[in-house]
C-alpha cells in the first residue's frame, strides 16, 4: 500500500505506476535496457477537480495520462478508479471488454486537432462514434444527441455534415471535446490539449473547458508545458522529471513556495507577461540538460543540475513523502531549504 | 532614411497569387530599428510576421509578389542598401546576409546541415565573409562555440547536429550567425520548439550576447512573456498589419489598439487570481483570401465604430514615446 492516505472524495488513485519501455536490438530483439518513461509515480485525484501535470518533454506527463486510461499497458503498479455508483474498479487487472465499459466514465481530449480526427468521417460520423460504440444505433436519437453535444461545446449542429478540414484549430478541437463528452463521462485527461492553439483560441478553449466543468461536475486530468496556463486551471498541481513525480500540491502554495529545487527552478524558468516583473526576476538558476530516461542516474534524477545536491542526492533516490497534509515532495533536503516561488506582488 | 536606424520598412505589402484568388499577406508594415536595440515582433499564426522578416533577408518564397514599400539596411561603413532592389542572388545580398545580418530559425534540425559538421558549418560562413586562414578559422569557429556557451568547443566542432540536443543545437545556430559580427540579428521564433529550462537559457544567451555585441535584434514569437523578457520595443501585428508598435512598457501597461489590449487579457498570468475567466476575442481570425473591408479587425473588434470602421482603413497615429497605432479610435 502506499504510504499516504488517500481522502474519501478521490476519483483516482495511482500507485507505484511504472511504465517502462524495451529498448530491443538486432534481428533476435535482445533487450538492452528500459526507457524508465514513468518510474513510481503515485497521485490521487479528487472528484469535480482539476489536477494539472506539468514537465518538460520526456518527463512521462503524456505516459501518466495514456496508463491512466490503459491505453499503454503499464509494466507495473495500481490504478483505481470510482465509477459513478461508487464501486472502485483496479484497472490494471481488468480485461479489454471490461475496460471498454469503463472507458465510457474516462475519456481523453488529445494535442494535436489535426491528427485526432479522421478526416474522412463527418462531424455527425466523428462525435456519434462512441454512442453507436455503445450501442445507441437509432439514427434520429444519435442525430439528437449529437445536435446537442455539438451546441455544448459552442459548435452549430447544421454544420453535422462536414468534414474536419472545414473546420480551423479551435474547432476542431471543439470537435475532439464533444466526442469525449458523448458518453458523459466523469473524468477527462487533456493531454496538452491547448498548446497547438493560437493565444485567443487557446483562451475560448480553457473558458469552454471549465464551464463544462462546473456544468457537468468532470474531473480533468490537464497536462501541459505551460506553468501559467497551469496556474489558471488546476486546484492542485503534479510537477514531474525524467519519469518520476517531484512534487505535488495546491496551486497557491506551489507557486507561493515550492518544496522542490526543481519546481523552483521551472517558476524562474518560465517568461512572464509582465515586462516590470520580467527584469526583476532571478535568472539563470537552471543549468544543463534534463536527464535521459533510459540512463536514469541511481540518486535522484535531478542531482547533477540541482544547486543544493550533497552526496546522499547521488547515492540514493529519495522517496515521494507527504510532508504536510495534500504535499508530497520528493527531496532528501526539502526540510532545510527555503525556495522561492513566483513573486506575485510587484 | 532616418540617421539613428540601422534597418526601414516602409508600408510594405507582400501576396501570394494562388489559384483560389489573391492572399494579401503583409499589408503596409511599417517600423524601424535602431542600432542595439531589440525589437519584439508579436502576432498570431498567419499574421505575416515571419514573412516580414524573411523580407529583411531578401529570401520571399519565390511565389511571393511584393506590390508596394521598401526595405532599407545601413551597413557600419554608412551606405544605406535598398534590399528588395537588390536581385536575390546578387553580390550584395550575398554579402549582408551572414555577413551583416545573422538569422536564427525556430527548428534548429531542419535549418542545419544534417551531413556537416557543426565546425565545417561555422567555417564555411567566415570562408565566405572573412579571409581568415583554415587555422583561424577554426580558432574563431571554437571561439563562437565557446562565446555561446557550449562545453568542450574543440570536440564540439567535429559533432554532427543529431548528436546534439535541441538546446545545443540553438547554440550551434546561433554561433553561427554571429560569425561575422553581424549587426543585426534576425532571430524567427528561436526558443518555440524548447523547453522551458532551456528556453530561458537560450533567452538569457541572447540577451548577453546583445549586451556584449551590441546589436540589434529582430525577435519574433507568439509568446508574450517571452516579448515582456527581451524585447525593447513591440510590434503587435494582426493579419498583416502591424497594428501597433510601442516600448514594451507602453504595449503592457499602456496599450492603445483593441486587439493588444483583448490580446494581452486572454494570456493566463500568474497572477494568483484562481479562476479567473480569461477574456476571448470574439471570433476567428478572418479567411486571408477574403479580408475585412475597412480595419482588418473590425470583426471582431470590441469597441467597433459601426460606418467608420467597416469602411475605412485606419491611418496610423502617432502618440508619445514614438508609439503608433492603426486604430479609428484615435483619430479626430
Amino acid at each position: 500500500m502506499t504510504n499516504f492516505h488517500i481522502p474519501d472524495d478521490a476519483l483516482i488513485s495511482v500507485e507505484k505506476l511504472q511504465m517502462h519501455f524495451p529498448i530491443k536490438k538486432g534481428f533476435l530483439g535482445r533487450e538492452l535496457g528500459a526507457v524508465k518513461a514513468v518510474d513510481d509515480v503515485s497521485f490521487y485525484i479528487r472528484k469535480g477537480e482539476t489536477l494539472g501535470i506539468v514537465g518538460e518533454s520526456g518527463s512521462g506527463k503524456s505516459t501518466t495520462a495514456r496508463a491512466l486510461l490503459r491505453a499503454y499497458e503499464p509494466t507495473g503498479g495500481t490504478i483505481r478508479f470510482k465509477d459513478p455508483e461508487g464501486n472502485w474498479h483496479d484497472l490494471t487487472h481488468k480485461s479489454e471488454a471490461e475496460m471498454r465499459q469503463l472507458r465510457q466514465y474516462m475519456q481523453m481530449i488529445f494535442q494535436d486537432p489535426y491528427a485526432s480526427l479522421n478526416p474522412r468521417m463527418t462531424l455527425l460520423q466523428l462525435v456519434s462514434e462512441p454512442l453507436v460504440n455503445n450501442g445507441i444505433t437509432n439514427k434520429s436519437e444519435l442525430e439528437d444527441r449529437v445536435a446537442d453535444l455539438l451546441i455544448k461545446v459552442g459548435l452549430r449542429p447544421e454544420n453535422m455534415t462536414r468534414y474536419p478540414h472545414a473546420f480551423s484549430g479551435g474547432q476542431r478541437q471543439r470537435i475532439g471535446i464533444a466526442r469525449a463528452l458523448a458518453l458523459n463521462p466523469t473524468f477527462i485527461a487533456a493531454d496538452e490539449s491547448v498548446s497547438a492553439l493560437d493565444v485567443s483560441i487557446a483562451a475560448q478553449t480553457i473558458n469552454l473547458l471549465q464551464d463544462l466543468q462546473e456544468q457537468m461536475g468532470l474531473t480533468y486530468l490537464f497536462i501541459t508545458h505551460d506553468l501559467s496556463m497551469v496556474e489558471h486551471i488546476s486546484d492542485r498541481i503534479g510537477v514531474m522529471y525524467a519519469g518520476r513525480l517531484v512534487e505535488v500540491a495546491d496551486t497557491a502554495s506551489f507557486f507561493e513556495q515550492p518544496l522542490h529545487p526543481y519546481s523552483e527552478a521551472l517558476l524562474s524558468a518560465i517568461p512572464i507577461p509582465d515586462p516590470k516583473r520580467a527584469r526583476a526576476k532571478k535568472r539563470g538558476l537552471v543549468k544543463g540538460e534534463v536527464a535521459d530516461p533510459a540512463n536514469l542516474p541511481v540518486g535522484c534524477a535531478f542531482a547533477s543540475r540541482c544547486p543544493h545536491a550533497s552526496e546522499l542526492c547521488h547515492m540514493s533516490n529519495p522517496e515521494l513523502t507527504e510532508t504536510a497534509e495534500g504535499r508530497f515532495v520528493r527531496c532528501h533536503h526539502s526540510a532545510d531549504l527555503k525556495l522561492q516561488g513566483a513573486n506575485y506582488d510587484q | 532614411m532616418q540617421d539613428e536606424t540601422i534597418l526601414e520598412i516602409n508600408d510594405l505589402n507582400i501576396c501570394f497569387e494562388m489559384r483560389e484568388g489573391t492572399v494579401n499577406a503583409v499589408n503596409g508594415v511599417t517600423f524601424s530599428v535602431k542600432p542595439g536595440e531589440v525589437l519584439g515582433i508579436v502576432g498570431e499564426s498567419g499574421s505575416g510576421k515571419s514573412l516580414s522578416a524573411r523580407s529583411i533577408m531578401n529570401l520571399l518564397p519565390r511565389n511571393a509578389t511584393v506590390t508596394n514599400g521598401s526595405v532599407k539596411f545601413r551597413k557600419n561603413d554608412g551606405e544605406v542598401v535598398d534590399i528588395l532592389a537588390e536581385k536575390r542572388e546578387s553580390r550584395k545580398m550575398r554579402e549582408l546576409r551572414g555577413g551583416h545580418i545573422g538569422m536564427i530559425f525556430q527548428e534548429p534540425m531542419t535549418a542545419l546541415s544534417p551531413v556537416h559538421s557543426i565546425g565545417k558549418q561555422i567555417m564555411t560562413t567566415l570562408n565566405l565573409h572573412t579571409d581568415l586562414s583554415k587555422k583561424a578559422q577554426v580558432e574563431r569557429a571554437a571561439d563562437l562555440l565557446a562565446m555561446v556557451q557550449m562545453p568542450k568547443p574543440m570536440e564540439m566542432l567535429k559533432k554532427y547536429p543529431h548528436q546534439l540536443s535541441g538546446g545545443m543545437r540553438q547554440r550551434a545556430m546561433i554561433a553561427m550567425a554571429l560569425s561575422c559580427n553581424p549587426s543585426l540579428l534576425l532571430a524567427d521564433e528561436p526558443t518555440t520548439a524548447l523547453d522551458v529550462t532551456t528556453e530561458a537559457q537560450i533567452l538569457d544567451l541572447i540577451m548577453s550576447l546583445q549586451d556584449e555585441l551590441n546589436m540589434a535584434v529582430i525577435f519574433i514569437t507568439h509568446n508574450f512573456g517571452v516579448v515582456a523578457e527581451i524585447a525593447d520595443r513591440v510590434s503587435v501585428m494582426y493579419l498583416g498589419n502591424a497594428v501597433e508598435t510601442a516600448s514594451v512598457d507602453d504595449i503592457f501597461y499602456h496599450p492603445k489598439h483593441p486587439y493588444t489590449r483583448a490580446l494581452l487579457q486572454s494570456i493566463p498570468r500568474l497572477d494568483g487570481q484562481k479562476r479567473r475567466r480569461l477574456q476571448t476575442i470574439e471570433g476567428m481570425v478572418p479567411d486571408p483570401f477574403n479580408l475585412p473591408t475597412g480595419c482588418v479587425f473590425h470583426t471582431r473588434c470590441a469597441e467597433k465604430m459601426a460606418g467608420k470602421c467597416t469602411s475605412q482603413i485606419p491611418e496610423l497615429t502617432h502618440f508619445e514615446n514614438d508609439q503608433m497605432a492603426r486604430c479609428h479610435l484615435h483619430q479626430a
